[in-house]
């Protein structure tokens, strides 16, 4: 029965040589093969400055999902000390290298938990001086597949404020768990008619102050006694913003319409609180990031237009107002529609927690709907790409957290966050057999208590 | 609350506490000088193998003769021991009984009434490093209550050394050693400044008061290695201007330069010796501990015309003592968690005469032998709750206390500050042996192991001659679940355990 497979992989093998090591994992159903070619092959390794050696580890022979949407089989995951120097097929291991053998197996970059609590997370800014590694909870975390996520979830307000930070799930390290600080800020999406008013005017007095700058850093290139214009109270976090250092979300979703009782209530998530909620965003000129927008699906267009990026929990249902069907009420599709129109989307489950009691099991302690990635294989029930799904757990779930420069995917140069898994990324008989956060093994099947029992 | 400066008044409060013990309960039951022989014992010596049967000769509260071939003196008082076992008094090192204020936290009693087999009750309260502080220099015998029944219960349940632990996070200030039979604050405190209390918390608060501490102490003890010489003028200029108090300096994380030269140090003796009387101090100006005050949180209020090298904070100058080893330490760490934050806020090089202590083991952040080798690097014994752990996320119990001592680290118990609980002590060593501890091990761990983490190991912890006669006997052996505690000898006394607990 096999024989015809085999005779198909032969020649296959004659076309393309790099195709040799394309095996699936066991459940591998995805069969999404974008045949897109591998990118850089040489490790990008620079002698450091200190001249410690660097520690390296390979992972060989993997099915690697790179996170982007990519994905090369039989490929090569090189790391050095915290960092991945290299992804692709014919690397030159250097000496020393420990090897970890993934044949058979899925390697993704570890998963981001675009909302989360406990995990080892602290009581607050600055986080690293409460976090605890060595919460049982990350191990736990882990074995869902995440390895970072976000803390200190943004509230409302008027202005934007927040205290979050995105934190790493690196067991048993003070100094890696918090990646970092500050990164999302939170800011009610429907302001009163005067609340807007003082946005607008704070914004435009950031803006001011943004120009006041440019304009300084070319003075004080002519007279170095030229001192820095102070920022107008108020407009800090405003600023933040403008530069890209903070993402602004802004939290939709609540209220909805009762089938019970009550008609409709207030609900910021329909056509109109979307688009009164982007207008924040046309306000400042830069994206925001609409939380659970769930009649996003009527207004794909108008949020690509801002730039701005979605949450979803694509299994929420908001059933439409009867009386207002054009503009009210979710839709499985949501999720693939916003990516067909190019709108990042991270995904987290309907409680919006990812962690504490939340943390997915895979089902063994009754958690089994709640991990990262049966959320993604809902947005996939919708219409989205399993390579796409992928990335609303990876590289686009690392942009709407700001810190895509060092997590989400496997490319030279970003974090070495790594699951070696043993099977399709998305698939619900999928485990974690091997969590890697800052290239240092932090979860192993095989030695913690939670599934190490499960013969399969 | 009359504030004074204790720091210029820690000498007098030493003598304070010495002449306590001259002329306060022991100096009647020293006048015995019959001697007691026990004789018809099995005695675990701790410091050697066990005599299987033997005599110890007590004479004046002290041992004066052990072995198996040693004769009672003539005259002496002979307790027969019938076959029993005798064995050294309990040292508890880490105990916050009978501190009233403010309530020790509940975990070791709850643990102790559900009679869980743990014992391990719910973990240490999160204080959220609201009792950060730098008080190192207080006292907290200064804050103890004396008329409390749980001294003596302890001491029936085998505690004949039991150490006073303060509350509060970084520095709450110097431990006391306790005579546990004492009924008088005179009677009961033995030491009040036996050794320093660090408390660790991960918590940003603690974290910066633990940093800026131990900074500001390296900094004072590198100016008291340097030469004596006149102030220099730059160091003058530097000063602070006026009445800048050494509280708020420290508070705003700039430690204190020290304004002069270092004075010679304020010679902190030798841990008293309770065992010598000192007839010659004229007793009607015995200075009572009670009347000493703690300076509390702001030394210097009171005292703006203070001279210059007055303005030494003394919170500073305690910690400046301690890494120069004049001070032993007890740094409480709770978990693996908070020692990686130890290290983290303090730095891994940061060495003084220390011993490592965990209240209750807390399964949220870590048991220790996680982080095995930052502790070996420590280079610290470790006192431990002597129970087994259940591994988070499972049923798998575990030994910490074997894999600590499997990593040649020296480990201790904590006894906890509550009678039943001491009186389960051991069967829980009972089953630490069944789980891989060696039964020497467990037996020196409640004893010479805490009695080395007080400066006492000259004095208890062993039956050797010249120790103190705190004695224990029992019925068979001590780690054998049907023998019996038949009696506790307090420096030679015999305590009433009959005493029925109130």
């Amino acid at each position: 029965m096999r024989l015809p497979i085999l005779a198909s992989l032969a020649t296959m093998l004659l076309l393309a040589p790099d195709l040799l090591a394309q095996r699936r994992g066991r459940f591998n159903r995805g069969g999404q093969g974008d045949g897109t070619p591998p990118p850089a092959e040489k490790p990008q390794e620079q002698p450091e400055g200190d001249g410690k050696p660097k520690k390296h580890v390979a992972i060989t022979g993997g099915d690697v999902y790179l996170g982007t949407g990519q994905r090369i089989t039989g490929a090569t995951v090189l790391i050095g000390d915290d960092k991945i120097l290299a992804v692709g097929h014919r690397i030159e291991l250097p000496e020393g290298t420990t090897v970890i053998d993934a044949k058979g197996k899925t390697v993704c970059p570890g998963f981001i938990g675009v909302y989360g609590a406990g995990m080892g997370q602290g009581r607050g800014t600055p986080w690293i001086d409460s976090c605890n590694p060595f919460d049982p909870e990350i191990k736990q975390g882990l074995a869902a597949g995440v390895t970072a996520f976000l803390a200190g979830a943004p509230r409302g307000g008027s202005t934007p404020t927040g205290d979050s930070a995105v934190l790493k799930l690196a067991f048993g390290k003070v100094e890696d768990m918090v990646l970092q600080e500050g990164s999302v800020l939170g800011m009610s999406a429907q302001l009163s008619a005067a609340d807007r008013d003082k946005f607008r005017d704070l914004v435009k007095q950031a803006k001011e102050h943004r120009r006041a700058l440019e304009e300084f850093l070319v003075k004080k290139a002519e007279d170095p006694t030229q001192k820095p214009p102070k920022a107008p109270a108020g407009t800090e976090k405003i600023l933040d913003v403008l530069a890209g250092k903070s993402k602004l979300w802004l939290q939709l979703g609540g209220g909805g319409f009762n089938p019970f009782g009550g008609g409709r209530s207030s609900n910021s998530a329909d056509l109109d609180g979307i688009r009164s909620a982007l207008q924040i965003a046309t306000d400042l000129g830069v994206g925001v990031v609409l939380v659970k927008p769930v009649s996003a699906w009527l207004c794909t267009d108008e949020i690509a237009a801002t730039d701005s990026m979605v949450v979803l929990s694509p299994r929420d249902r908001v059933p439409a107002d009867p009386a207002d069907p054009e503009r009210t009420g979710s839709n499985l599709a949501t999720a693939a529609l916003c990516n067909e129109a190019g709108i990042p989307v991270a995904v987290t489950c309907p409680v919006g927690m990812f962690g504490g009691a939340g943390v997915g099991t895979n089902g063994i302690f009754g958690q089994d709907l709640n991990t990262p990635t049966v959320d993604a294989a809902f947005a996939v029930r919708g219409g989205m790409s399993s390579s796409q799904a992928l990335r609303t757990l990876t590289l686009d779930a690392a942009k709407i957290l700001g810190v895509d420069h060092r997590i989400g995917s496997l490319e030279a140069g970003k974090d070495a966050d790594i699951l070696i898994l043993d099977g399709d990324p998305l698939h619900y008989r999928t485990f974690v057999e091997v969590a890697i956060v800052n290239g240092r093994v932090v979860y192993e099947l095989t030695n913690e208590p939670l599934y190490s029992r499960i013969h399969r | 609350m009359p504030k004074t400066n204790h720091h210029r008044n820690g000498r007098s409060l030493l003598l304070g506490s010495l002449l306590a013990f001259a002329f306060g309960s022991h100096e009647l039951r020293a006048q015995d000088a019959r001697p007691t022989a026990f004789v018809n014992a099995r005695i675990l010596t701790i410091s050697g193998a066990p005599i299987e049967r033997g005599t110890l000769v007590v004479r004046n509260g002290k041992i004066v003769a052990v072995g198996a071939d040693v004769a009672s003196p003539a005259g002496a008082r002979i307790v027969d021991c019938e076959g029993g076992t005798l064995m050294p008094g309990l040292v508890s090192a880490h105990s916050r009984a009978g501190f009233a204020t403010p309530p020790s936290p509940p975990t070791a009693e709850a643990g102790a009434r559900r009679g869980g087999r743990r014992g391990q009750g719910a973990p240490p309260p999160d204080t959220g490093g609201r009792g950060a502080q730098n008080s190192a220099a207080q006292k907290v015998a200064e804050r103890l209550d004396p008329k409390q029944e749980v001294f003596a219960e302890l001491l029936r349940a085998g505690i004949t050394t039991l150490a006073l632990t303060p509350t509060g996070d970084a520095f709450p200030g110097f431990g006391a050693v306790l005579a546990p039979d004492g009924t008088t604050l005179d009677t009961l405190v033995k030491d009040d400044d036996a050794f320093l209390f660090v408390g660790m918390q991960r918590d940003t608060r603690v974290k910066k008061t633990l940093k800026d501490g131990f900074e500001a102490a390296k900094k004072v003890v590198e100016a008291r290695k340097a030469p004596k010489d006149p102030p220099k003028p730059e160091a003058a200029g530097d000063k602070p201007s006026g009445d800048q108090k050494p509280a708020e300096a420290q508070k705003q994380g700039e430690p204190q330069k020290p304004q002069e030269p270092p004075k010679p140090e304020q010679p902190k003796p030798e841990p008293p010796k309770p065992d010598q009387p000192k007839p010659d101090q004229p007793k009607p100006d015995q200075p009572k501990p009670a009347e000493q005050k703690p300076a509390g949180d702001k030394p210097a209020e009171d005292k703006p015309a203070a001279k210059p090298e007055e303005k030494k904070d003394p919170n500073i100058e305690v910690l400046a003592d301690l890494l120069e080893g004049k001070h032993k330490a007890i740094v409480q760490i709770n978990s693996a968690s908070d020692l990686l934050h130890w290290i983290h806020a303090c730095g891994k090089d940061l060495a003084f005469s220390r011993t490592i202590c965990t209240e209750s083991f807390d399964q949220q952040a870590g048991t220790f032998d996680l982080v095995l080798d930052d502790l070996k690097a420590m280079k610290a014994a470790v006192l431990v709750p002597p129970d087994l752990n259940v591994r988070p996320r499972s049923r798998y119990l575990e030994n910490p206390v074997r894999a600590l001592h499997e990593a040649g680290i020296e480990v201790g118990f904590v006894l906890g500050d509550n009678p039943a609980r001491v009186r389960m002590l051991f069967f829980r060593a009972m089953e630490l042996i069944r789980g891989g501890l060696p039964r020497d091990v467990a037996l020196r761990a409640m004893t010479i192991v805490p009695s080395k983490a007080l400066g006492l190991e000259a004095q208890v912890g062993t039956l050797e001659t010249g120790k103190k006669a705190n004695l224990l006997l029992f019925s068979g052996d001590p780690l054998d679940p049907t023998s019996e505690l038949r009696s506790v000898w307090l420096e030679g006394r015999k305590i009433d355990t009959d005493k029925k607990a109130r």
